[in-house]
């Protein structure tokens, strides 16, 4: 997806981790993807650089896709579909 | 999700020695990574591991060393509470709640601290084991690491 598509996109949830670091996102998107449905849009907003390496990688491995990430001043928007 | 071949549970084996503070903070992000993977886990608690999981130790900074840098001790707990980082107990805690995660206590190890039975323990601990128990661990993990 492109940045422009990425702004377009409504997510279904929104996960707003920017308040813990590592691993804190990281479980606060693993929590928060089991509460929603197939096919629905999650994104998580992080603070932690490594957040937009860590989240994207486990996405993929769970089975789930990995639409994109946009960053923002100071945080990360990653967005993940649930499969 | 029940067509994805890599959802099969993988195992981690964690043996804590330690019961240093850094050390148990290093080991509760290893058990949230291996939760938010759904890993199974057992964590074989060996000798000083066991006195920190004590219930009059647990969460009692004041009770826990760090294993190196002892000299900051002070600034990494400062550190940890403006990072909003969980307390070593908390992360297990959470890992349980997570994933299943057992938390088995070396007998051995529990007597030499006073501790024989289960209850002498925080209560995320599951039982108290052999060495037996934690070889077999070993031997089927996928990941086997020592802290």
């Amino acid at each position: 997806m492109t940045i422009e598509e990425l702004k377009e996109l409504k997510a279904n949830k929104t996960v707003d981790a920017r308040g813990t670091a590592c691993p804190g996102p990281l479980l606060e998107a693993k929590k928060t993807i089991g509460t929603i449905q197939a096919g629905d849009i999650m994104e998580v907003l992080s603070a932690d650089e490594g957040s937009k390496v860590d989240i994207p990688k486990w996405c993929t491995k769970q089975g789930h896709e990995y639409l994109g990430t946009i960053e923002e001043s100071g945080y990360f928007k990653i967005f993940l579909k649930k499969k | 999700m029940e067509d994805n071949a890599i959802m099969e549970r993988k195992k981690m084996c964690l043996a804590l020695f330690s019961g240093s503070l850094d050390k148990l903070t290093a080991a509760g992000v290893i058990l949230s990574g291996a939760a938010a993977d759904d890993m199974d886990v057992d964590v074989y608690v060996l000798l000083q591991g066991a006195r920190a999981f004590k219930k009059e130790i647990g969460d009692n900074l004041e009770q826990l060393s760090m294993a190196e840098n002892a000299n900051l001790k002070k600034e990494f707990i400062e550190s940890l509470s403006r990072l909003k980082v969980k307390t070593w107990i908390e992360f297990f805690r959470e890992a349980k709640s997570l994933t299943n995660v057992k938390i088995h206590i070396c007998g051995l190890a529990g007597k030499i601290w006073g501790g024989e039975k289960l209850e002498d323990f925080v209560d995320l601990a599951d039982d108290i084991c052999g060495i037996n128990a934690y070889i077999t661990s070993a031997q089927e993990a996928d990941i086997h690491l020592f802290i």
